[in-house]
């Protein structure tokens, strides 16, 4: 399994995402209204030495592709590690529109994807929801157009989706993720959880590896399902050439400081960590402590 | 008795998929069969899980042996479902509102006493560890005599012209703001302080929907004096999740919490409780309690283990959110309509 690059810059900051803080997210929201300004921290982040970045596929996400890559001579090479879909968008379209209106909505009104074909009837829809593999191919693809041309290591389910299919044990469903990315990306697949140790046991027992696992990993265990202890368990047993771990929610939204949070971290067997920051300050020091023990590169 | 809890759920749509999940997860309990009539839901369930699935409720009801059932029906359905299910002599968590009137949730909490069966409705914020703290501190008297509330939900649920035919845009079917998204902020409110004996001025306001409100405000007044306010607005395109949000007025202090955090101002010192004078804040991260799956939130979790423990705990154990306090929010939802409906009147 390729190595996963030790540091990679997130995105939340940039879409109003505060975990702890409604406030917080306004301004964050208002500062990056400016798609120039998220690209100014990026530049930041470049400056410190990151060449890894990991963007969910929202609406502004597209923009940022774009401008990577028609800009390509401008950056150093960049590792992308997507991360599919962008679960409010769907979770609203459904409120309004039912599943399969939301379905529709997704794979054929709003997406260009399938450019051509419109709306679908609620038979034929219905017909190709039989297939729910093909089904589930054709969503990943929607969502996966944005970062065409780009250099993609590895895409990540979001934890909603993760989660809700690991609670459910569709193993068939694991499978044909892991597979649909790896032929048609030729990428890592990624699976991002809040219950490392279950969907740990789940993959080695159906057989799925060289997987990138990316998780909450914090000291005081939050977000961290069963617990804390259940996590360093499972970190010390793991391999990470079947799979690599990637530590997300370090600083628990802020309740630890990130000088404690890295020295926690980097003492677990942990092969990467994900952070977001959006001053020149805090990328620089966040990118000085995180030195994770288990990094294979 | 078999080892495990043989529960079905009647409802796969997005909430009946959630509790599917945690449930599954869940050591002692077997998600043995659903209902669902789309078909397209059904038959991907039946080739993917190994689960008995059923079109009709009262198939299932008729061939499982079932300790309990989760329905997640939409609202109008649910009181002929939990009828069956009490005539079952099966345990029920019902999604909220429960049913559409107090009376009905009355009816059916009698039946399900009078068999000894486990009632519970999924007002999840009464499983937010943060509104739990605020409760305490409350409860505890930190604030002095509460004067004022102030209970508000704003969500992006709804943005754009309404297309139509689903059971959320009727209000007979249990759509609307006042019964999707007030009744959270209602329950916390009842949760908090107890049913307010009345209602006044509300007001409904529609902005995409076409025949039901989308932005809900009332005055909620009880007979201590006690006043709160109400404001619901799910058309809100400024949040990105569902926020709950709620502030308490008392004279020692106020207390400002949403489901992430929540900030305490004392005028005196509470050594006790380790506040200070002054602002104090307590953030999701210092009060969060650990579930063993976690799917959509703590509290979703901790809802379902709970009900699976009332029912082990064989009755002695009354569930945090019964049919009974579904009553009590859905009485203060027929206040509001019915004052809202003589609002409109004097204003002609």
């Amino acid at each position: 399994m390729q190595a996963i690059d030790a540091v990679v810059f997130g995105d939340n900051q940039f879409f109003g995402i505060n975990h702890m803080s409604q406030e917080r997210a306004q301004q964050l929201a208002e500062q990056f209204f400016d798609i120039g300004n998220i690209f100014s921290v990026y530049r930041l982040a470049l400056d410190a030495g990151i060449r890894a970045i990991m963007l969910n596929s929202n609406d502004r996400a597209a923009e940022i592709c774009e401008h990577f890559r028609s800009r390509a001579s401008q950056y150093p090479h960049l590792a992308w590690y997507p991360s599919i879909p962008y679960p409010h968008k769907f979770a609203n379209l459904i409120s309004e529109a039912g599943l399969l209106g939301a379905l529709n909505a997704i794979l054929f009104k709003d997406s260009s994807a399938l450019a051509g074909l419109g709306a679908m009837t609620q038979g034929g829809l219905a017909l190709l929801s039989r297939d729910a593999m093909q089904l589930m191919r054709m969503l990943v693809d929607v969502e996966m157009r944005m970062f065409q041309g780009l250099d993609v290591r590895a895409v990540f389910l979001q934890n909603v989706v993760t989660d809700l299919l690991l609670g459910l044990g569709l193993r068939d469903f694991f499978e044909g993720y892991c597979e649909h990315v790896r032929r048609k990306y030729h990428a890592l697949p990624g699976l991002i959880t809040q219950n490392l140790p279950r969907l740990r046991t789940a993959l080695i027992e159906w057989g799925i590896g060289e997987v990138v696992i990316c998780t909450s990993i914090n000291k005081i265990g939050y977000l961290m399902s069963p617990d804390l202890a259940a996590y360093q368990q499972a970190l010390a047993a793991n391999d990470p050439r079947r799979y690599q771990v990637m530590a997300m929610s370090t600083l628990a939204s802020g309740a630890i400081a990130a000088p404690e949070a890295y020295a926690f971290v980097n003492a677990l067997n942990v092969q990467s960590v994900v952070f977001g920051a959006s001053s020149r300050r805090h990328i620089e020091e966040t990118v000085g402590l995180i030195r994770p023990s288990g990094a294979l590169a | 008795m078999p080892s495990k809890l043989r529960v079905a759920i009647i409802g796969v749509g997005r909430m009946g998929i959630t509790h599917y999940s945690i449930l599954k997860a869940h050591p002692g309990v077997e998600v043995t069969a659903i209902a669902e009539p789309t078909p397209m839901i059904n038959s991907f369930l039946d080739k993917y899980l190994a689960v008995r699935t059923y079109k009709d409720y009262g198939k299932l009801l008729e061939k499982e042996q079932l300790d309990a059932l989760v329905v997640c029906t939409p609202p109008a359905l649910n009181h002929q479902v939990l009828q069956a299910a009490a005539q079952a002599g099966v345990h029920v968590f019902v999604e909220k509102p429960g049913t559409l009137s107090a009376a009905a949730a009355l009816e059916l909490a009698a039946r399900f006493e009078a068999r000894g069966l486990v009632n519970q409705v999924g007002y999840v914020n009464r499983f937010n560890d943060v509104f739990m703290a605020a409760r305490q501190l409350i409860g505890a008297g930190v604030l002095g005599e509460v004067i004022r509330f102030r209970t508000e939900m704003y969500s992006r649920t709804i943005i754009r012209e309404e297309e139509g035919g689903s059971w959320r845009s009727a209000r007979d079917s249990g759509g609307g703001a006042v019964y999707e998204m007030a009744s959270h902020c209602l329950d916390l409110v009842n949760f908090l302080f107890g049913r307010p004996a009345a209602v006044a001025g509300t007001a409904l306001s529609r902005v995409f929907s076409r025949s039901v409100e989308d932005i809900v405000s009332s005055t909620l007044c009880y007979d201590s004096g006690l006043t709160g306010t109400l404001y619901v607005n799910w058309s809100d395109e400024s949040y990105r999740k569902p926020t709950n949000r709620i502030e308490v007025f008392g004279k020692r202090g106020k207390l400002l919490a949403d489901q992430y955090g929540l900030k305490v101002y004392l005028g005196e010192a509470n050594a006790q409780h380790g506040l200070r004078a002054g602002w104090n804040s307590r953030y999701i991260t210092d009060v969060f309690s650990s579930v063993p799956f976690f799917v959509r939130g703590i509290e979703f979790t901790a809802q379902l283990h709970h009900f699976v423990d009332c029912i082990a705990a064989g009755g002695a154990s009354r569930s945090r959110c019964t049919l009974r306090d579904a009553a009590d929010t859905l009485t203060v939802i027929e206040d509001l309509f019915r004052d809202h409906a003589h609002t409109s009147r004097e204003a002609h």
